[in-house]
């Protein structure tokens, strides 16, 4: 589903250039759970962000599902990554003035789903994430796991063929983070891929795989199954 | 501690330059325009105060409903200063003016046409403070045929002022020995005559007749006189007096007079008064009106207030943005207080900045707006005077104003809530911010509809028919110099190809001109039969040269002998008099003001009405008499060379008058200048309206600027699940957009209920399209959107990945 070839991105800020990834080649197939690992700083968000096209690399290639995506408009993307990619942040990142229910609501007017049909979508995925007898409370008034929850909700009413996920159970205790992880493989298993930013060797566990990235390179990758 | 203030303040301002710039540039726009408008308004405001004697000076006035016209004058019979001043010992002096007109005046051999002339009783001096630095003003207009000349007449004519016992010669005949010279008379005056003669030389001024008015007639009250009470006592001193006379010609009583709907009626106004409140027949100047020095106001204090709104607007938005400064420094024991006086400091710096630049910008400005204005405002010693302690008092009340808000209102808050971020819930509703841009477009709205009213009704009064064509008509002054040759002259350029006619009368419809007289429709006058009316000598010619309808009857004709005794009158004339058939009916004009003798005429002709007066007033009764006059003289022309032509018409006039300029002017001008002082205000007004829209803007700009920044949060998430560009602008401009519409809902009657109180005061005017209003709230609206739209369209282009890393 997914290649990259010798992927590079800098940062360049008045003094320095970072490199923040540096001829990076990986490839992910349909329907694996991968999870991404390495000290902070060395690169796993920007890498991310550009699997998820919201930054576009400055050298390389990255092939998805048999596209060519490195060079493409930022209004191609836009229209590539709505209707293939959903997103979960560490800081859940869900719009404080809009409830539950408008919050998983939106990817589906974004993609011009008619409302009816909407209604319907956003209460079947609530009611999967046990989330539905809040479906007209606001993100503040959510504890942590239920806003990420929501923010899983929000990422997957679309049916997203593909997951990014940075640092989901970052903000989270053990046990709501057990409950993520749980979600994400379900997703998994209905055949969903999921690549994954973690910190928590716990967490990688869940994944089929791990890549260790280090000053924006590969060291090492360990297939877990 | 203040240094410290100080130099918190300038950091936390050059940290955010645009804001910064913002709400100095918007500041320093609305208090320059502002301080225009203050000099303009002192200005109209300080007309005849100086005259010591202000208070007491009065001028009678004269309210006569008869023969189906009525009329505002400022002028009263000639023997009525005399009475009253017998009458009431409660006035002091009293003096009276008579016009003069123009007439050449003889420098070496040369004559100049003068046009500021005026007879004036030798009182004048007593009343009017016209100080005199040559000359005895005890003495001066005693005699006939003296005169006294300002200084700058004094130095055109001998180049110097100590020009006592001199003669000047008027029209190459008249002699008048200078009998004094007084300093030029101030800018801010109702008058501005440059020739005082004496009013002896006038055997007018000896006439006894109480119903014919032409003297402009000024009394100076003792000090402490109530003036109420003394024109309380008009009413029995005109009966008393023109009693008698009225008896005589219409052979009834007051009373009488009275019961058939006609009156006569004297007041007074203060002189201070007669520039912005008086708009009467026979004014000396074209007033101003207090009208406008209420719209100029009204229109300074909204820029103001718009001004203030936005600097409290975005200081407000701004503060919220350093909350977490604040909840740090509190945290780090920072008393209320001190942060209190750290955001009114720096409010303050602002409202400096802004009004050193806007001094500076109105300095700068001036000349531009008195070319506009036509005033000639100059920057006094005495204005600096009250100019800066005021300044003072402007700077430190909207430093307070805008700075007390986010001061009082984040240093109140609770550190704990700040660092967490409770606060920039809390200030996204701003609800007060909400209030004010809706009242500051609701102003601009105001404006602009106001502008677009005023600008239709000039321009409905420039293209509205007037009942006769004033294109490609030539006009020749001077020509009562002509005398006896005016004929020659006329037959003369009658004969030049390019001429299609040419017409000698007693005045154009461009002229303020009064020639008032009662017709009676019998030999024996009678109230009820009389027309009163404006009575004016033309030519066969003046019909054609000025391209009048005739819509019953004919024109004069030359062949026609008994045209001598014709008359033409106008459609308002003929409605008064109610002829089923006016043609041939006869009417009686006195030959004198007492009215002993009657002339009959006949009528031969019904002209369309044509507008002769300002298209304020409604046309009044005006009847034509054959009668060449020597006051006007105008030409049709029909050539594409008018310089070719205007050289041939002035190779005629050399020819009749060799020592008398060839002077002239084109109708059409003429009537352009009648309006100027409309065409100013209007251009001013459209200015004005402009630079509020524009301050406006600003705010709205620094506005959007910081939605669009305290949303960058929730763009960033939007655009990430597929949000497109044109959902984020529209979502962004959505609500102001909303607030405008707000704003043009409380605007548009307003706007609309005062601009009708404006037109009201035209008898011809273009009332109040829906278009107007319509135009007003799209343009607003269109407005708001692209100042918005520069901003929603930057945050809609920021990379995601960027606003949410800054979180
Ligand atoms: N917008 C930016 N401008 C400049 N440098 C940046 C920018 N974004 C990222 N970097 C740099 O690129 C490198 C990689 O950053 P990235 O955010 O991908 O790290 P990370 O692996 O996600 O770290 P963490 O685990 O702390 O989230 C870092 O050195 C960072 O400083
Ligand atoms: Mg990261």
């Amino acid at each position: 589903m997914i290649k990259i070839t010798n992927l590079e991105k800098f940062y360049r800020t008045e003094e320095v250039e970072t490199i923040a990834l540096n001829k990076l080649s990986i490839e992910v197939k349909t329907g694996e759970f991968v999870a991404i690992m390495g000290p902070s700083g060395c690169g796993k968000s920007t890498l991310l962000n550009i699997l998820g096209m919201l930054d576009d690399p400055d050298e390389g290639s990255y092939v998805f599902n048999g596209i060519e995506v490195a060079h493409f408009t930022e209004r191609k993307r836009a229209d590539l990554r709505k209707h293939n990619i959903g997103f979960v942040f560490q800081s859940f990142n869900l719009i404080d003035e809009l409830t539950v229910f408008e919050n998983v609501e939106l990817p589906l007017i974004y993609t011009g789903v008619p409302s009816s049909e909407r209604v319907k979508r956003v209460e079947e995925v609530l009611d999967k994430m046990q989330i539905m007898h809040r479906r007209n409370h606001y993100p503040q008034q959510l504890s942590g796991g239920q806003q990420q929850r929501v923010a899983i909700a929000r990422a997957v009413v679309n049916k997203p063929k593909l997951i990014l996920a940075d640092e989901p159970t970052g903000n989270l205790d053990s046990s709501n983070g057990n409950d993520v992880m749980e979600l994400l493989t379900d997703l998994n298993e209905q055949g969903t891929t999921i690549i994954m930013v973690t910190h928590s060797e716990h967490d990688a566990r869940y994944s089929h795989r791990i890549i260790r990235l280090l000053d924006g390179q590969t060291v090492m990758e360990n297939i877990m199954i | 501690m203040i240094r410290n203030y100080i130099k918190t303040a300038f950091r936390s301002l050059m940290k955010n330059k645009g804001f910064t710039i913002i709400n100095v540039l918007g500041l320093a726009l609305g208090l320059a325009t502002c301080l225009l408008i203050v000099f303009y308004v002192f200005d109209e405001l300080s007309y005849d105060r100086y005259n010591e004697k202000a208070d007491r000076i009065y001028r009678v006035n004269d309210d006569i409903k008869f023969g189906g016209n009525t009329n505002s004058y400022a002028v009263s019979p000639a023997p009525m200063a005399a009475a009253m001043k017998a009458d009431f010992p409660e006035i002091e002096q009293i003096v009276r003016f008579r016009g003069k007109g123009g007439n050449q005046v003889k420098k070496g051999n040369q004559n100049i046409e003068e046009d500021m002339m005026i007879y004036a009783d030798p009182s004048v001096f007593d009343v009017f403070t016209l100080p005199m630095i040559s000359g005895s003003p005890t003495t001066a207009l005693t005699e006939p045929h003296t005169i006294v000349i300002t200084e700058q007449i004094a130095q055109k004519y001998f180049n110097k002022t100590n020009v006592v016992g001199q003669v000047l010669t008027f029209n190459d005949t008249a002699q008048y020995k200078i009998t004094g010279v007084i300093k030029n008379i101030p800018h801010q005056s109702h008058f501005h005559f440059d020739f005082f003669i004496s009013m002896s030389t006038l055997a007018e001024s000896r006439d006894i007749a109480w119903l014919s008015s032409n003297f402009n007639t000024y009394i100076l009250l003792k000090p402490g006189t109530d003036y109420k009470k003394l024109e309380a006592k008009f009413d029995a001193f005109y009966k008393k007096h023109a009693g008698p006379q009225l008896e005589d010609i219409l052979h009834l009583n007051f009373a009488k007079f009275e019961q058939g709907g006609n009156y006569i009626r004297i007041n007074l106004i203060p002189v201070k008064k007669i520039h912005l409140y008086s708009n009467r027949v026979a004014e000396f100047d074209a007033n101003g009106n207090i009208d406008y020095v209420y719209i100029f106001s009204a229109i300074a204090i909204f820029i103001l207030l718009i001004a203030c709104v936005n600097f409290m607007n975005l200081s407000t938005a701004r503060s919220s943005n350093r909350a977490r400064e604040v909840g740090v420094r509190k945290v780090l024991g920072s008393a209320r207080k001190y942060l209190i006086a750290q955001f009114l400091t720096e409010s303050i710096i602002v409202t400096l900045l802004g009004a050193v630049i806007a001094v500076f910008a109105a300095w700068a400005l001036l000349p531009l707006f008195n070319q506009m204005s036509g005033k000639e405002l100059i920057i006094t010693p005495h204005i600096v005077s009250w100019l800066i302690p005021a300044l003072f008092i402007i700077i430190i009340v909207i430093g307070c104003l805008a700075g007390s808000y986010p001061a009082l209102f984040l240093s109140g808050f609770n550190p704990i809530d700040v660092l967490k971020g409770k606060l920039a819930n809390g200030f996204k509703g701003g609800l007060l911010r909400s209030f004010l841009v809706v009242f500051q477009f609701a102003i601009s709205i105001f404006l602009i509809i106001g502008t677009l009213v005023i600008y239709n009704q000039l321009k409905f009064i420039q293209n509205k028919d007037l009942g006769y064509n004033r294109d490609h008509v030539l006009t020749v002054g001077n020509i009562g110099a002509l005398g006896n040759s005016a004929n020659t002259f006329k037959q003369e350029v009658k004969q030049i190809a390019g001429v299609t006619d040419a017409s000698l009368s007693e005045a154009l419809p461009t002229w303020d001109y009064g020639n008032g007289t009662t017709l009676f429709k019998d030999q024996a006058p009678d109230q009820k039969r009389a027309l009163n009316t404006q009575f004016w000598g033309i030519d066969e010619d003046y019909i054609n040269t000025l391209g009048m309808k005739i819509i019953k009857g004919r024109n004069f004709s030359k062949e026609m002998l008994t045209d001598s005794t014709g008359l033409i009158i106008n459609e308002a004339a003929a409605k008064v008099l109610a002829f089923s058939n006016p043609i041939d009916q006869k009417l009686y004009a006195p030959t004198d003001n007492m009215v002993k003798n009657l002339k009959a005429y006949h009528i031969v002709g019904v002209i369309k009405d044509f507008n002769f007066k300002s298209l304020r007033l409604n046309v009044t009764p005006l009847v034509f008499r054959l009668d060449g006059g020597r006051g006007a003289f105008c030409v049709r022309v029909n050539s594409a060379n008018i310089p070719a032509l205007l050289a041939q018409i002035k190779k005629s006039w050399s020819g009749v008058a060799p020592n008398y300029q060839f002077d002239y002017s084109f109708l059409d001008q003429q009537f352009d200048s009648l309006y100027r002082s409309e065409q100013r205000i209007g251009t001013i007004v459209i200015a004005f309206t402009s630079l509020a829209i524009i301050i406006a803007c600003l705010g709205l700009f620094g506005l959007a600027a910081y939605a669009a920044e305290q949303r960058t949060k929730e763009i960033g998430i939007r655009k990430i699940l597929g949000a497109n560009m044109s959902t984020i602008v529209g979502m962004l401009s959505k609500d102001f957009i909303g607030l405008v519409a707000i704003a043009i809902a409380i605007a548009s009657p307003l706007a609309w209920w005062a601009m009708k109180q404006w037109l009201e005061g035209f008898a011809y005017r273009q009332n109040i399209q829906w278009w107007e209003l319509a135009l007003a709230g799209i343009a607003a609206v269109f407005i708001a959107f692209i100042t918005i739209s520069f901003q929603s369209i930057r945050a809609a282009l920021t990379n995601p990945v960027k606003s949410l890393r800054s979180e």
